[in-house]
């Protein structure tokens, strides 16, 4: 199936304006979709050939699709009446409410989950990575309703389901129940502070390394330990990266530790995380108590860094508003990126690494053969996107419109 | 007379508590007759007045309306193509330098600018504009010209101050005759910026501007960022200026980035001085990893009063800024974990000059017969559900006038 897109704006390198900036070059294309690929590229004052299918995308920008690598579609409110978050005095007190509130929510999982999906769609994401609790509390159950509600969007959004030990690995039955999870369709393993909720830190990371073995899945661990005990945590887990021949498998989540350390244990460490292709989720948190990890050292350092939603509107967080780009318009501002240049750059962290321009500003997307899954705004650059984050979106995966 | 009946509007009545914890505001739904501006009853099934417009809310909450409490709206690129700032090179001085030449060639667009940004900020449900405008060797008064004579137009929808503001220092750049130029043009309040770093000299700066004050009989604004043991030094001595010359609730520090920084006692001491002159502080919530945010709700309980402003929506200084004053509360309970219906209840009052709903005790202390009628209809169903959620403003009322409605889609309620 063949189809054209007209019209389409395309960033192709920089210039220097009338006031000594340098501001983003844009040219419109056609671009020519076959079975989910850009088949070809052509400057928009070329006819293209009499085709039954074609889109005039009017002049907007076209970006990479988004992808939501830290997510937990199991917990969301979204779609139930509002509801604040219940005090609480510590993480017990938190974790023993969102035990007893489990069940309940398990009976709409699939909705919630479905309720949470739309709005990540909505906002330009056609790939999302998902925690599910998986828990002596409720089982299965979680992942059960977000597989559901997963497979109703299989043709627009791509997935990776993480089973979640949320209340702790070395407990109960826990280890045995992520195997079933593993069998019944979750897709990666799942960890939780190994010193934090464990209480162990090297049999609860060696329990999830040979879980991943045995089911041959990637990992994707929650670290909010902080100060030296995570820092040491993610050291651990390096080594056993090492050993167990890992690399390009594994991601810490969160990661605050690595903001409370000095700068020359982050470069240390940023290098051994490159080396070990050991990637960084985060969610960009800015509340008080926080010091975010230093996210542009670690790219420097070569480390892969993506963002992510995190659960929102549920038991933990009452705000979010699923729009994984406003991450990306947070962390700019935040780390002060004034410039078109250095604006620019930050998109890597929600498009899996693809920018249109290089940091050179030399065109380096998109080309032949890529995936046709794409964003489009009114805009003319994409500082512009980041820096002024338009809401009107439309949204392509693999050559289908889904938004 | 006018009045304007507001149908079926949602108030809050009180806090719902599950043992030891409040975990909902309890709400019902009203009739508001407002009449010249004031409110002039609350009830249930209030009948229609004769020649009254009516506007029936669907159950939609009542809210006080914002104050945008700092802005500079004369020189903004919002309505402009994009433009992303330039690096900066030399810290502040790197943005003063570029306005000598920038600022005169916007000038042809300065007022269109201005007027976008005012629509803008009338559309997120703000009724009043407190607006910073340049007073500097090129610019001259012409900013004060411009800024007036937008703001006038609009007098009608909201009401303003404008703050005659010496950007590139009042004694480095040898404004002050400018300044009291500006006064006698209607500016409102006198500025200031950084009277150490800019101005280099702390006395002279300040008590030229208090000089200013008193001649005009105004209050003050100055923009005050410098860190820890200078922003207190600064902090001080213009408390000693504010009681000499008995301007006790007319001086607002903005930015004030010293108290994020100081630690206890230093923090209390400071605090208690500038609540015993009645000085108030504005802040955009700045959250920036090498920046910390003033202790807000610290402030507000010690008897600092807090207010949140924007600043800029998209300028040659930053290419940030929504002027959507829910999502501004928003990102402040985030910062600052406000996260119970109790805490993020409380956040509306830094935007609306201290009203909420509710008092802390929860008994409803808004609307009230005779308050003004500056208020907003959102699709929620409390503030902290407004807040949290981000939930859509539908209507801006202004002394008792619809200013602005906009569409939101079906009503969501509970569910947004």
């Amino acid at each position: 199936m063949k189809q054209w897109l007209t019209n389409v704006l395309l960033e192709t390198g920089e210039y220097i304006k009338d006031n000594d900036t340098v501001g983003t070059k844009v040219e419109l294309f056609h671009l020519e979709i076959t079975e989910g690929v850009i088949s070809q590229i052509v400057p928009a004052t070329q006819t293209i050939e009499a085709s039954p299918n074609v889109t005039d995308m009017n002049g907007k920008l076209l970006l990479p699709a988004f992808k939501e690598m830290h997510n937990h579609l199991d917990k969301t409110y979204l779609s139930l009446p509002w509801k604040a978050v219940i005090p609480s005095k510590n993480l017990k007190d938190r974790l023993a409410h969102e035990a007893r509130e489990l069940p309940i929510l398990a009976t709409t999982g699939k909705q919630r989950a479905v309720a949470m999906i739309e709005k990540i769609i909505s906002n330009g994401t056609n790939h999302i990575r998902t925690h599910v609790n998986v828990d002596p509390y409720i089982g299965l159950k979680n992942l059960e309703g977000v597989l559901a509600a997963l497979d109703d969007y299989k043709d627009v959004v791509t997935a990776e389901v993480i089973a979640f030990p949320q209340h702790g690995l070395l407990r109960d039955n826990v280890p045995q129940l992520l195997r079933e999870a593993l069998r019944n369709g979750a897709t990666m393993i799942g960890g939780l502070d190994p010193a934090g909720i464990d209480n162990t830190i090297e049999r609860s990371l060696y329990e999830t390394m040979d879980i991943a073995h045995e089911f041959n899945v990637d990992v994707d661990i929650h670290l909010h330990d902080g100060g030296h005990v995570g820092y040491y945590t993610i050291d651990k887990w390096l080594d056993m990266v090492e050993e167990a021949k890992y690399q390009g498998r594994t991601a810490i989540s969160h990661a605050f530790a690595l903001g409370d350390v000095s700068a020359m244990e982050q470069h240390t460490i940023a290098d051994r995380l490159a080396q070990q292709q050991v990637k960084i989720m985060s969610t960009v948190p800015y509340n008080i108590n926080r010091v975010m990890p230093p996210i542009d050292l670690l790219s420097e350092h070569g480390v892969d860094v993506h963002f992510g939603c995190d659960g929102f509107f549920d038991s933990w967080s009452p705000y979010g508003s699923g729009d994984i780009l406003e991450k990306v318009t947070t962390f700019a501002d935040i780390s002060r990126k004034l410039d078109e240049r250095s604006i620019r750059q930050t998109l890597k962290y929600i498009t899996n690494g693809i920018t249109p321009l290089d940091t050179n500003g030399q065109k380096v997307w998109p080309n032949i053969n890529d995936e046709a899954s794409f964003v489009f705004f009114d805009a003319v650059s994409s500082a512009e996107v980041i820096a002024r984050r338009p809401l009107e979106r439309t949204v392509m995966s693999k050559g289908k419109f889904i938004h | 007379m006018s009045t304007l009946l507001l149908k079926n509007v949602r108030l809050e009545e009180a806090f719902e508590h599950d043992n030891e914890h409040i975990v909902a505001t309890r709400t019902a739904i009203y009739d508001v007759l407002i009449e010249d501006g004031h409110v002039k009853e609350v009830g249930k099934n209030i009948v229609v007045p004769e020649n009254s417009k009516v506007l029936d809310a669907q159950q939609q909450l009542l809210v006080p309306s914002f104050r945008e409490m700092h802005i500079h709206i004369d020189k903004t690129y919002f309505g402009g193509e994009w433009q992303a700032p330039r690096p900066i090179t030399k810290g502040i001085l790197t943005r003063i330098e570029e306005e000598q030449t920038l600022l005169p060639k916007q000038l042809p667009t300065a007022a269109y600018r201005a007027e976008e940004m005012v629509k803008w900020l009338i559309a997120q449900g703000h009724t009043h504009i407190r607006s910073h405008c340049n007073v500097d060797p090129q610019i001259g008064t012409k900013h004060i010209e411009i800024t007036k004579q937008v703001l006038e137009k609009y007098k009608d929808q909201i009401t303003y101050d404008i703050v005659a503001f010496p950007q590139h220092g009042l004694l480095r750049s040898n404004v002050e005759g400018l300044i009291r130029e500006a006064m006698t043009m209607g500016a409102t309040l006198v500025g200031g910026v950084d009277p150490s770093i800019v101005d280099r000299n702390i006395e002279k700066s300040l008590q030229t501007t208090m000089q200013i004050a008193q001649d005009y009989n105004s209050g003050i604004d100055i923009h005050i960022h410098t860190a820890n043991t200078l922003g207190e030094f600064e902090f001080y001595k213009l408390i000693d200026l504010t009681k000499q010359a008995k301007k006790e609730g007319q001086v607002t520090i903005s930015h004030a980035m010293a108290l994020a920084d100081l630690a206890q006692p230093q923090l209390e001491n400071l605090v208690q001085a500038m609540a015993a002159v009645q000085m108030d502080v504005t802040t955009t919530v700045p959250i920036g990893i090498n920046r910390s945010t003033i202790p807000i709700p610290y402030l507000y309980d010690k008897g600092v009063k807090v207010s949140v402003g924007h600043d800029s929506l998209t300028d040659h200084w930053s290419p940030y800024g929504t002027g959507n004053t829910i999502t501004k509360l928003n990102v402040m309970a985030e910062r600052f974990r406000f996260m119970d219906e109790y805490s993020l209840s409380r956040a509306w009052k830094y935007a609306s000059g201290g009203i909420t709903p509710l008092n802390d005790e929860g008994e409803r202390v808004w609307p009230k017969v005779g308050d003004v009628a500056n208020m907003l209809l959102v699709d929620g169903v409390s503030t902290a559900h407004v807040v949290a959620r981000r939930c859509p403003i539908s209507t801006v009322i202004s002394q008792g006038n619809i200013i602005h409605q906009q569409e939101v889609g079906e009503l969501k309620g509970e569910f947004r």
